[in-house]
């Protein structure tokens, strides 16, 4: 008991700051969405068609984003966990690259190789491959490969983490007493990495909820997220209780995402 | 049950840059002896191990299983059941699932697993622990775990990397007789690894002492500690006083400072040898006599440890056993000892 | 906010004008004017826009009165509306959409402009608003491929650009409501001065009809002249600076001016500025026709005062929207500002829906 409470003290500064720049802000928000004294906005958000769809919409993008991400990133993740330092070193370049570029800038380079006549379509055409351009780019297409592009490194690290975390010395057992590297997979790195798994696709699906830009430029106009129209409301129609009451609802179905992941985790997590 | 494998090295070497850890290791195990490789860290021990295993490849030399060469075959195809230094339990999977890992890994009918799970873990007395999961098991109990999952498949050979180290005395020595008990009853070639001599002496058949990549001497247990064949062995096994001279006739060794001692195997003269006297074998006999200052005199129950200074700057270790009084540290004591009780070994 | 960013700014700025203070101390001023701040602030929407503001007003501007001109970018009227409710004003004068500015000036966001100040004897009656400075013009035109539309074979309205037998080709138009709106009433027959109020039900079934055509619906200005030179699509809706830009460049890309949407560019000086009087003067610096003719030539974007033309050179002319006013409608700002909303709303669930 005496050792949390004195864990506790250097996490004041911490705390106060998560106070006064995340949850006074999330209170104001909150604030704005009951303005009007009542729950109409919210009915709004939860009750016109429009909002319910671009919502569901926004849901089965986050869901597709974090089923590729993971198809690519756990695989990544372990070969950058199990190979020479080299390759781990290249690959961790590789992957963390685009944290460091403008999501404007790598949502363009995106335009540029996977338009009609982009680089992309431009090589399949030439090598005889299709007749006619993909349609790659302004369709979910478009926007499920920028955002996968962005929201990788997300994946990747956890995995890595967990990964690298595995005594390697039950692999060896597990070699040791015959099993086949498929079957040390399953077995073994699988089920021994879940929390990895479990942790980057929370944090690539709640991050995809919240995604703007790159559904915004790649989808073409047809691929719209909820967080396209909460900026509308900020920006442009200025209706402030309204955006607010999508930020909560977006804000709530979020934490219930979160609330589940955990309580999906938790045996694993006592280990 | 068939009768387990023998094991052959033949001229093994593996190096790791410019360190050779296996510098053209030979040696043959019988079926069903216990072999301890025994040596301090780094002297390439655990290297021999992983070449047995599979998981290191040897830059030279044969690894064979009752004469079928296995040196290029992945772990997973060589039937050899091992117990890691940590025990290497599967941490999501319960003592049953992991002592029923190898048998579905060959594909056993379920059946069969159940029955044959039942029975290892009835031999390694956990029968009732079968739906623990590992961190709910004690040290012993992981440990015996380790075991049951190693021998569950009938294998060829069993190797042990140090598996006492984590458990504490008491535990360990049940442990050990434990281990030895088992291994005598499946009669199972055994590889034991271990840098801690007392252990090596307790359980082996016989020991292999190693040193910088080279086994320096095979041999049963008694004749690792009655005749060592260097003074690495000698000095490794056991407390020892070791002093280096020169042979001459008649049995004599001439130390340094002229001192001279009787020994009973005879030497070519002008030979330089090493004398190995146990601190034990003293008594009072007036033959081959030290006498001196006692530096520091230690009661350990069944012995007195007495650490004597000569007049001619011998230091030497020396055990009596405990009746009478402890003598005391600054007085005098003069010991001799048999020139039969005096091992020589050249250098 | 990141306001040590902010604070980084202010103390480069006031280096600066410690310098030009010495400069300017030389003559006395006869008429009583406050004191010289460090800086002021301008906010615009950044880019290829900040270059030439610089280039026309802001470098005449400190070196005229010593002050320096920081910029931050983008407009955002949320930001405006955010600084005035809580009485910390950090923009000196800020860039704002027409519709934001009309609700600006209901919402009392904006200060009055001083006549004293900012000359605009020389522009056109309507663009005399007693609070929003018009700064520049622009539209919303069509931009095509000369390689694809050879010889004037381009469509010319908005009913060629509808009629998608005639000029087949993937298109692209703006993500929004204003302005397509507009288009598909002109396409459907409506002429261009009974445009408002806008027939919601009439324009959206003729956008129908163009739905499948449009490949891209754009949501930033760079997008449509980017789309013409990868020729992801061969027709396009968009502001006429950022084709000028390209064509200046080379690119194979006109402009059709026919039946354009015109708009004003807008500055403002924000409600509880910290610098009005100062504000007022680069006001009046962005009024001078000299000035202007410079950011005309850099962007395409003529400024009101009637004179500026003069100054423009021959070349750029033709690719300035005033040339063709009498062929072009006017954006109906106050119109946008009541409906605004529920246009967005009807044009988001119109994207939604399946074509």
């Amino acid at each position: 008991m005496s050792s949390t409470s004195k864990g506790f003290l250097p996490a004041i500064p911490a705390l106060v700051l998560l106070g006064v720049f995340f949850l006074y802000p999330v209170i104001r928000m909150l604030g704005f969405s009951i303005e009007t004294g009542n729950l109409d906005w919210y009915a709004k958000a939860l009750g016109e068609g429009l909002y319910l769809q671009v919502f569901w919409n926004t849901f089965q993008i986050a869901v597709f984003v974090t089923f590729f991400c993971l198809l690519l990133g756990y695989p990544l993740g372990f070969l950058i966990a199990t190979t020479t330092p080299f390759w781990a070193t290249m690959g961790f370049i590789f992957v963390l690259l685009p944290l460091w570029t403008s999501v404007l800038v790598r949502t363009y380079a995106w335009m540029v190789l996977l338009g009609r006549n982009g680089v992309f379509n431009r090589m399949l055409i030439d090598a005889g491959i299709v007749a006619d351009p993909l349609p790659l780019l302004h369709n979910l297409t478009g926007v499920l490969i920028g955002m996968v592009h962005v929201l990788l490194p997300y994946m990747v690290l956890p995995v890595y983490g967990a990964v690298k975390r595995l005594d390697p010395s039950i692999v060896a057992a597990a070699q040791g007493l015959g099993a086949s590297s498929w079957r040390i997979f399953w077995r073994i790195y699988l089920p021994l990495t879940l929390n990895g798994i479990f942790a980057g696709s929370v944090i690539v699906f709640v991050l995809s909820l919240g995604f703007y830009i790159t559904p915004a430029l790649l989808g073409g106009g047809r691929v719209m997220m909820i967080a396209v129209l909460i900026e509308q409301q900020v920006r442009e129609t200025l209706n402030w209780q309204f955006a607010a009451a999508l930020s909560a609802v977006l804000l709530g179905f979020t934490l219930a995402v979160y609330a589940l992941a955990q309580r999906a985790m938790r045996p694993e997590a006592a280990r | 049950m068939a009768p387990s494998a023998e094991l052959r090295l033949e001229s093994v070497f593996r190096r790791f840059g410019e360190v050779r850890a296996l510098d053209g290791v030979s040696l043959a195990v019988e079926s069903g002896e216990l072999l301890t490789i025994l040596g301090p860290s780094g002297s390439g021990k655990t290297t021999l191990l992983k070449v047995v295993a599979g998981f290191e490849k040897p830059d030279g030399g044969r690894v064979l299983v009752d004469g079928q060469d296995i040196t290029s075959l992945p772990p997973a195809k060589r039937d050899i059941g091992m117990v890691f230094q940590n025990y290497a339990l599967f941490p999501h999977l319960t003592v049953r699932q992991n002592v029923a890992f190898p048998l579905e890994m060959r594909n056993v009918a379920r059946p069969e697993i159940d029955k044959r799970v039942g029975e290892t873990l009835a031999l390694v007395e956990l029968a009732g622990y079968d739906e623990r999961l590992p961190r709910q098991l004690s040290g012993g109990q992981q440990q015996r775990v380790a075991l049951a999952r190693a021998i569950v498949f009938n294998p060829r050979l069993l190797l042990l990397d140090e598996p006492f180290g984590a458990l504490d005395r008491k535990l360990r020595e049940t442990m050990q007789l434990e281990v030895r008990r088992l291994q005598r009853r499946l009669a199972l070639t055994t590889i034991f690894i271990t840098h801690d001599q007392e252990e090596a002496l307790v359980l082996s058949d016989r020991i292999a002492v190693m040193n910088k990549g080279t086994i320096q001497q095979i041999a049963t247990t008694t004749e690792i500690y009655e005749r060592p064949a260097s003074g690495f062995v000698a000095d490794f096994v056991g407390e020892s006083n070791i002093f280096y001279g020169t042979a001459g006739a008649d049995g004599v060794v001439t130390l340094a400072g002229g001192r001279t001692l009787n020994v009973a195997r005879k030497v070519p003269a002008g030979k330089n040898v090493g004398v190995l006297v146990r601190p034990e074998r003293f008594s009072n006999t007036a033959i081959n006599a030290f006498e001196g200052e006692v530096i520091e005199a230690v009661y350990l129950g069944s012995s007195f440890k007495i650490r004597l200074k000569t007049a001619d700057d011998f230091a030497v270790i020396v055990r009596l056993p405990a009746r009478g009084k402890l003598p005391a540290v600054g007085g005098r004591v003069s010991v001799g000892i048999e020139p039969d009780e005096i091992h020589v070994f050249d250098v | 906010m990141d306001r040590k960013y902010i604070t980084r700014r202010e103390t480069m700025a006031l280096l600066g004008s410690a310098a030009a203070v010495g400069m300017a101390s030389g003559p006395a001023f006869g008429q009583a004017e406050p004191p010289k701040p460090a800086s002021i602030v301008v906010n615009h929407s950044g880019g290829s826009m900040g270059t030439a503001m610089r280039k026309a007003f802001f470098a005449t501007y400190e070196k005229k009165y010593g002050i320096r001109v920081v910029e931050t970018s983008p407009a955002d009227f949320g930001k405006l509306r955010a600084m005035v409710d809580a009485k910390n004003v950090e923009w000196d004068i800020t860039e704002i959409g027409g519709q934001d500015a009309i609700r600006a000036t209901k919402l009392d966001l904006i200060e009055k402009i001083d006549e004293k100040i900012v000359d605009r004897s020389k522009y056109p009656e309507k663009a005399r608003s007693p609070s929003v400075f018009a700064s520049s013009v622009y539209t919303t035109i069509i931009g095509y491929r000369t390689d694809v539309f050879k010889g004037g074979t381009h469509p010319k309205s908005w009913a060629d650009w509808w009629d998608v037998k005639k000029f087949p080709g993937a298109r692209s138009m703006r993500n929004h409501p204003t302005d397509n709106l507009e288009f598909a009433l002109i396409a459907d027959g409506v002429p261009k001065d009974k445009v408002y109020p806008i027939d919601f039900d009439r324009a959206f079934k003729k956008l129908d009809q163009i739905k499948p055509h449009v490949t891209v619906w754009w949501s930033t200005g760079q997008q449509p002249a980017q789309l013409l030179l990868d020729k992801e699509v061969v027709l396009a809706t968009g502001w006429n600076g950022r084709f000028y830009d390209i064509i200046k460049k080379g690119a194979p890309v006109e402009i059709e001016w026919n039946e354009g949407a015109l708009k004003q560019g807008s500055f403002v000086i924000p409600k509880g500025a910290k610098n009005p009087y100062w504000a007022n003067k680069m006001l009046h610096e962005m009024s001078v026709p000299q000035q202007q003719a410079i950011y005309a030539s850099e962007l395409g974007y003529p400024g009101l005062n009637l004179e500026s033309l003069n100054f423009v050179d021959a070349k750029v002319k033709p690719y300035l929207p005033t040339l063709y006013v009498e062929k072009q409608f006017w954006i109906d700002d106050a119109w946008y500002a009541e409906n605004g909303a529920k246009a967005q709303e009807l044009w988001n669930a119109w994207m939604l829906k399946k074509a």
